[in-house]
């Protein structure tokens, strides 16, 4: 099932998202450079799920930034429906970890935040990030200030606040990586929900190889830096996928599989 | 820069709103009370000083007599006007030193090059007794108005600056990351993030500069002015004139206390949303 090379850029059809051959380089004091990603190639279709998983340090948020246009790549290109991405932009919108809402805004102005720095009128604003709070299940909510909800209601918020500048991808960066467990399997549920209600290509990172294969339609898995593609993944399991679908064994097939080939690298390091 | 602890000690007892409950035992362990308590027993040790230890009015004047002579100025209208003479001064002063201090601070925050060309001066005219200066303003500016605003100005702005940068710098990078990640520009990102975020270092800078700016207005009045309370001050001092002098006193005492405790207020809704994160 594993295919472990990236394909062959022999498809000229253009893919909603393709990196060819990126890498990233820091360039830290004196002569000391740290190669974070190397000669990473992906294709994702639109309205793929993809998720890519990996153990710490292997450039996974590195490469989401670059995705988002926070970081330029020191090598490759990176190409949104064919368009070299440069800066961030209206088409891309991300999910950061820490939920990262500006605390001195109700939940309802976080939501029309990104709308705001757009330009688009204050009502039309506070319209869509009403019908948005209520997709991701905050109605009622739309007063409080950050500081007054828990760790999943505010990842709730940094959702819908991504969401609503309605961008044709979105990259979540291990988003519910603080939340505990209950709370994260009840968010992966909420968040499929919202996506088969958006359509939106998403990508999401995670180390967590359970939540990476229930969430995603394919899975890459990335090697320790520096960080390439070591597998691509795909997981046939029919949608929607109800919370039941946790249990359904070729889930934890297709787990094991992950695990398998992430163990090796953890032995070698 | 150790001053910069200053501001943020300012801003963090803010937290400590939240005392245990004292028993209510009794009606002298509520806190007003116990002030105003202090308040009359402070004022009956100074009555009686004045009237039975000084016995010389020259050179004390008890609170009945300041009191008697505040009214008297209300009524001749010589206390309104003067201190008009000098809310004027420190309104104009406190609003242009508030306003530059703030555009300098985040210059230099802003600007790596700014802040090298800055950074020294004004480390040493924060730290310095600016208020030395205040006899070179009068010769500069005269002895109107304009002098006065002047010497608020430049005591104002040390604290704003100072506490604007370390507010600016204080701004949580990741939601910097989010309002760029948004497509935010320069000037979008330092309203709707930087700005909201140092607010209440700044208003706290505000707090210290209020004292400041009234020490300003009286020692640029002493130097040389036409009215104002601290012209009175120096007029009813030539003349051993003690009531008139402490009515200017008490004037500018409660003006400080007013507008600290009217900025507090201020402080404290700017960064409700502190309590409860």
């Amino acid at each position: 099932m594993a295919v472990a090379a990236p394909p062959a850029p022999t498809d000229r059809r253009i893919a909603k998202l393709e990196l060819i051959d990126v890498r990233v380089e820091y360039r830290g004091r004196a002569q000391s450079e740290t190669l974070a990603l190397d000669k990473t190639s992906l294709r994702i279709e639109a309205g793929e799920f993809v998720c890519i998983v990996g153990p710490s340090g292997c450039g996974k948020t590195t490469l989401l930034h670059c995705l988002d246009g926070l970081k330029q790549p020191t090598g490759g290109r990176m190409l949104l429906d064919g368009r070299e991405i440069t800066a961030p932009g209206p088409d891309r919108a991300m999910v950061f970890q820490s939920a990262s809402l500006l605390p001195w805004r109700t939940v309802l102005r976080n939501v029309t935040y990104g709308l705001e720095l757009q330009g688009v009128p204050l009502r039309e604003a506070t319209t869509r990030a009403r019908a948005m709070i209520e997709l991701v299940g905050l109605a009622g909510f739309e007063g409080r200030h950050p500081g007054e909800l828990s760790g999943g209601m505010q990842q709730r918020v940094n959702l819908a606040r991504a969401l609503v500048i309605d961008p044709e991808v979105i990259l979540l960066d291990e988003p519910f990586a603080a939340l505990d467990a209950q709370t994260r399997e009840t968010m992966q549920t909420e968040l499929l929900r919202v996506w088969d209600a958006t359509k939106k290509t998403a990508i999401f990172i995670t180390h967590q190889i359970s939540e990476a294969v229930y969430l995603a339609d394919r899975v890459i898995v990335m090697s320790p830096r520096p960080g390439r593609v070591k597998a691509i993944v795909p997981v046939d399991i029919p949608r929607p996928r109800p919370a039941s679908a946790r249990r359904d064994p070729n889930m934890f097939a297709i787990e094991a599989q992950i695990g398998a080939l992430m163990e090796r690298d953890e032995a070698r390091a | 820069m150790t001053q910069l602890i200053a501001p943020t000690a300012i801003i963090d007892d803010a937290h400590l709103v939240e005392r245990p409950a004292e028993p209510a035992a009794n009606v002298f362990s509520s806190r007003p009370v116990r002030a105003l308590l202090s308040l009359i027993g402070g004022l009956a040790i100074w009555e009686f000083v004045a009237r039975a230890i000084v016995h010389n009015s020259a050179f004390l004047a008890a609170p009945s007599a300041v009191a008697v002579r505040g009214w008297q100025m209300i009524l001749d209208g010589s206390l309104l006007y003067n201190g008009w003479v000098s809310l004027q001064e420190l309104l104009i002063g406190f609003v242009l030193g508030v306003v530059c201090g703030i555009a300098i601070g985040a210059a230099m925050v802003q600007w790596r090059g700014v802040n090298d060309a800055l950074e020294l001066w004004i480390a040493a005219l924060y730290a310095a007794p600016i208020v030395a200066l205040a006899p070179v303003l009068i010769i500069w500016f005269g002895i109107g108005t304009a002098s006065k605003v002047a010497v608020v100005f430049i005591m104002v702005i040390f604290p704003i600056i100072i506490n604007t940068q370390a507010g600016l710098e204080s701004v949580d990078r990741r939601l910097l990351l989010v309002a760029r990640s948004f497509c935010s520009n320069r000037w979008q990102t330092f309203t709707t993030i930087s700005l909201p975020a140092a607010a209440p270092f700044i208003v706290a800078g505000m707090r210290q500069a209020v004292g400041k700016g009234l020490i300003g207005v009286v020692v640029g009045e002493l130097f040389g002015a036409k009215a104002g309370l601290g012209n009175v001050i120096t007029s009813a001092s030539s003349v051993f004139d003690m009531p008139t002098l402490f009515v200017a006193v008490v004037t500018l005492a409660v003006a400080g206390v007013t507008m600290t405790a009217a900025l507090r207020v201020f402080e404290v809704r700017l960064s409700s949303w502190r309590d409860v994160a």
